[in-house]
């Protein structure tokens, strides 16, 4: 894999929390928005964002709470505390910057 | 992580902790839940049952992998892994019993003995000598520049800056002083140790009840009272006095010096003094006839000891002291009391030995000599648990490359076997405590009998804890430093399709084991040879001249002015006495005492000037020491009693061959002239054989013998008798007593006074021997062990070998010889080690009369010899269990 698409991939939390800000979701409703929003470009097999999502709830920026779902089932939901939305707010004012630098500097080598 | 967001996620940490198996019950109904709904999602895009649930899977990734990593990201995942870890070492621990018992034994010895010792030397060195409130003890160690002989000296004090400290010091709120002296008791006829103090002494120390009776009362150390008091240490009164209950009350002789026994200190606390009598300082006079320090305004002759005040600390004492001591120097300038102008620096150390500038480098170095060898037993220890770990490791290759596969990470796996090594040095660690507390008690017992029951300042403290720390640390990483690397280049595949007999450890590996374990072993060797020479050494030299029936008569006659004419009187009186004795030949004056060794004066021909001069040893001796001491003129004549009568009375000298081959290489030396250090002229009138006097079993350097005047007094008396020396020795000692009651000897032969070395040497030697016996043992088993380890290794190679037409012979030959190259190597390695240590050792013995070399040939050969010669025992059988390889068998393995 080459090096850009590793660097989408570390943004994994960045992207899972900016989704939970919309609403709670469960795992797989997740995974698939995640699909949805990046397309090909973030190859990640369905089971790597578990992992990230429980680490995300160990750092206290989302929570966790079992919810019943359709015919008798229930599901895990999780959604953002107001520590994940601040982190969230300050990752992606940080992430404009750098992308703006970074696409700056690109825009200079180009002319 | 910020403070806010573990507080905010404490109710999920304690979950985690204490419902951890709901948690994964819940993980895993999450992550099915996800297949679930995928599979549905799938076939709602009309895929069939199968292929959807084989797509949602394939989608989903490993779910075993995901499971894990879920786990480890969750709180407390560490410590739940370190868990697994031990139970993991436990259950491979218990798989294997004999070889963790071994392992454990190994550690166990080779932690126990350096604990032991070490737990010894800090009560010896390192701690300061009380047990009460240690943090406001202090000594006070004065360095004197430009007194006596010019160059910086660490002293004592003298009576005047003691009384001046005493009285002016705000920062100490008590000051002691003390001085040790020899002592010769009566009733038992021995010296031993004497310490004169102050009577605020034992209260300095912590020490504030007697065993028995009292301490000393202070109206007992006024100088003009001269209280003839004594306390005994509790080991003199329970060895000399058979614990007599009534012993307080009655007189004993010091020196001739009747003093009453008024109390038992006990032994405990009296880290200073195991054995011996406390008497007032201010007997100093009456103890040591020769000279009287208390008077004395230049005689530095008392370390002092004190407490700080509360609210004071150590700098604060030392600024001030210094300021009184600077005073008293200028003060001693203006009274010229002598002629030298001295200059005091001060240091003030929590009093132990450690920190005391006089001492602290040969403290510092005989730590060294003692835990230096004693390291090198630990190390051999943990290579042989190295050699068990990595057999072990490579046996359980198939099982390791199986964890491997299911993905544990390799740091994961080294993380066991660190674990493994941890529990096993734990273990050996916790039953080295039994050896650590009882180690030091068995060597003093050895070294000083009597006396070690009372040594309870041995008890533990931190320093000794944070050694066995370090020790254990050490252990655990070097005995799985090993395995951990063969199972991190453990090469799966390999591994995996069970061709065990083709993943074999590099020879290097095995080669380099035997050639530490033997370089090891070596320097051990070398130090027990050293040692158990050392007594028969002292006993079967030849010294030259005679030592069996020549006596020493050690006399404490003060020559200095007023006494003079009384000592003269004395002297002749006893000579008369003791020629008078049946069975005395002769007898004999000399400056210098055999085996002891003097600093060497310069001695310079006619037109040399001071300074170009060579040194050598000077005696001064009366014109019948050679004929009583038996050394032969080998050149001229020796000194005849017309020399002393002569005019030019101090104008001749017989030389040691030696000398004459140094100063006058290749020439006749009689009549040459020399010029000793106070400008005198001697004409040289003999040459005399050279002697083994200064160091045992080796020839002296240059040596010169003047004629020793006539009227001079004191000096070395020596008597050569006839028959045996018990009866004279006894005549001796009455006629002494008989002209001056207070003195007190005990005269021995020169051979008499050897045996006494080589007996203090050999307990030394006993300690040592054990010592080295333990790492030879450890050094031949660890060889035994790499060796067969590696020969099982290599089974499949012989049989292969065997096959190809390599007869048993030549396997047998190839096992031996690349051994014999490892031996050849370790012993190079061993001597590259042994040789700085011969070194440091060396120059900490230079003023003894050992015989040591730097580079000693016999020495080294008698170890290489031994260990070779054992070494190669150890080899025998892993070799010839090569040799008797099966080829069937061991191809059909494969």
């Amino acid at each position: 894999m080459s090096k850009p698409a590793d660097l989408v991939q570390g943004t994994l939390d960045l992207l899972v929390l900016k989704i939970l800000a919309l609403e709670p979701l469960h795992g797989w409703a997740l995974s698939q928005r995640l699909k949805q929003v990046s397309g090909d470009v973030l190859q990640v097999s369905d089971g790597s964002l578990y992992p990230a999502l429980h680490k995300l709830e160990l750092q206290g920026w989302i929570r966790a709470e079992w919810k019943p779902t359709e015919n008798n089932r229930r599901a895990k939901f999780y959604s953002l505390t107001h520590l994940g939305k601040r982190h969230l707010e300050q990752e992606a004012a940080s992430w404009e910057r750098i992308s703006a630098a970074i696409s700056g500097v690109l825009r200079l080598t180009e002319v | 992580m910020r403070l806010e967001n573990w507080l905010y996620t404490i109710p999920l940490r304690l979950r985690s902790l204490l419902l951890r198996p709901r948690q994964d019950a819940e993980l895993d109904e999450e992550l099915r839940d996800h297949i679930e709904r995928q599979i549905q999602e799938n076939q709602s895009r009309g895929m069939g049952e199968e292929e959807a649930r084989l797509a949602a899977l394939r989608t989903f990734g490993n779910f075993v992998a995901v499971r894990e990593q879920t786990h480890q990201s969750w709180a407390w995942a560490p410590l739940e892994q370190t868990a697994q870890n031990l139970r993991y070492a436990l259950r491979s621990t218990r798989r294997a019993p004999l070889l963790s018992v071994v392992a454990v034994l190994a550690l166990a010895l080779g932690i126990g003995l350096n604990t032991g010792v070490f737990s010894m030397l800090n009560a010896m060195f390192l701690r300061s000598p009380t047990l009460v409130d240690p943090a406001t003890f202090v000594q006070l160690c004065p360095r004197y520049a430009g007194w006596f002989t010019g160059a910086d000296q660490t002293s004592s004090f003298t009576t005047e800056d003691f009384d001046s400290i005493r009285s002016r010091s705000h920062t100490l709120s008590e000051v002691s002083a003390w001085r040790q002296y020899a002592g010769f008791l009566e009733p038992g006829n021995m010296y031993i140790t004497t310490l004169l103090a102050t009577c605020n002494y034992f209260h300095v120390l912590g020490i504030d009840r007697p065993l028995m009776g009292r301490f000393f009362a202070s109206g007992e150390c006024v100088g003009g009272a001269r209280a003839q008091v004594a306390v005994l240490s509790a080991s003199l009164w329970k060895n000399r006095f058979g614990s007599d209950p009534r012993i307080v009350g009655k007189t004993i002789h010091l020196n001739g010096l009747p003093v009453t026994v008024i109390g038992v200190v006990p032994s405990d606390a009296a880290n200073y003094l195991l054995s011996g009598v406390f008497l007032p300082y201010t007997l100093e006079p009456q103890l040591n006839r020769a000279a009287d320090w208390l008077a004395s305004p230049d005689t530095p002759w008392l370390s002092l000891t004190g407490r700080l005040r509360p609210g004071f600390t150590r700098a604060d004492a030392q600024a001030e002291l210094t300021t009184i001591m600077s005073q008293q120097d200028r003060a001693y300038v203006q009274r010229k009391v002598s002629a030298f102008n001295r200059k005091t620096a001060l240091v003030i150390t929590n009093g132990s030995e450690i920190e005391n500038p006089s001492i602290r480098d040969l403290a510092a170095g005989l730590m060294m000599l003692m835990l230096g060898p004693l390291a090198l037993i630990l190390l051999l220890a943990c290579s042989n648990v190295a050699t068990l770990f990595l057999s072990r490791t490579l046996a359980r290759r198939g099982e390791i490359a199986i964890r491997l596969a299911l993905g544990v990470s390799r740091s994961r796996l080294a993380a066991m076997l660190l674990m493994e090594s941890l529990l096993t040095v734990c273990i050996g660690g916790a039953l080295s405590m039994v050896l650590a507390y009882r180690l030091p008690l068995m060597i003093l017992n050895i070294m000083a009998p009597g006396q070690a029951n009372f040594v309870v300042l041995l008890s533990p403290d931190w320093r000794v804890f944070g050694y066995l720390a370090i020790l254990m640390a050490a252990a655990t990483v070097l005995s799985s430093l090993m395995p951990i690397r063969a199972s991190w280049k453990l090469d799966l595949l390999t591994a995996l399709k069970g061709r065990e007999g083709s993943a074999t450890v590099r020879s290097r590996t095995t080669s380099g084991l035997i050639v530490t374990q033997i370089a090891l072993g070596f320097v051990l060797v070398c130090a027990a040879v050293i040692f158990g020479r050392m007594p028969g050494l002292i006993k079967g030299m030849n010294a030259g001249f005679e030592i069996h029936q020549m006596l020493a008569v050690p006399l404490d006659v003060n020559t200095s002015g007023n006494n003079r004419a009384k000592a003269q009187v004395f002297y002749r009186a006893l000579e008369t006495k003791i020629l008078a004795t049946p069975g005395v030949q002769s007898l004999a004056y000399a400056s210098l005492q055999p085996f002891n060794q003097a600093p060497p004066e310069e001695i310079r021909l006619p037109r040399q000037t001071k300074g170009t001069g060579q040194p050598a040893s000077v005696d001064d001796v009366s014109d019948g020491f050679f004929s009583s001491f038996g050394i032969r003129a080998l050149k001229g004549r020796l000194f005849l009693s017309s020399d002393e009568n002569s005019a030019g009375a101090n104008s001749v000298a017989v030389v040691s061959q030696a000398f004459a081959k140094q100063f006058w290489p290749g020439r006749d030396p009689l009549g040459e002239k020399v010029v000793m250090p106070d400008d005198r002229h001697l004409t040289v009138v003999g040459v005399v054989a050279d002697t083994r006097s200064e160091r045992f079993g080796i020839l002296d350097g240059p040596r010169l013998y003047a004629l020793r005047s006539p009227s001079e007094l004191g000096g070395n008396l020596y008597v050569r008798f006839l028959g045996s020396p018990k009866p004279l020795e006894n005549a001796v000692r009455e006629a002494v007593k008989s002209l001056d009651p207070m003195q007190t000897i005990a005269p021995q032969t020169i051979w008499e006074s050897l045996e006494d070395q080589a007996e203090g040497m050999t307990a030394v030697a006993q300690i040592i021997l054990v010592v080295a016996a333990i790492a030879l043992l450890m050094a031949v088993t660890g060889v035994y062990c790499v060796l067969s380890f590696a020969v099982n290794q290599r089974t499949r190679e012989f049989g292969i070998k065997m096959v190809l037409g390599a007869s048993r012979a030549e396997i047998f030959r190839a096992v031996l010889s690349r051994a014999l190259k490892n031996i050849a190597l370790g012993l190079i390695g061993g001597i590259a080690l042994a040789e700085p240590a011969m070194l440091l050792f060396n120059r900490l013995l230079a003023r003894s009369p050992l015989p040591l070399h730097r580079f000693d040939l016999t020495v080294f050969g008698i170890s290489a010899v031994l260990l070779a010669t054992v070494s190669l025992a150890a080899m025998y059988l892993p070799a010839s269990r090569a040799m008797r390889t099966d080829p069937i068998r061991a191809l059909r393995t494969e």
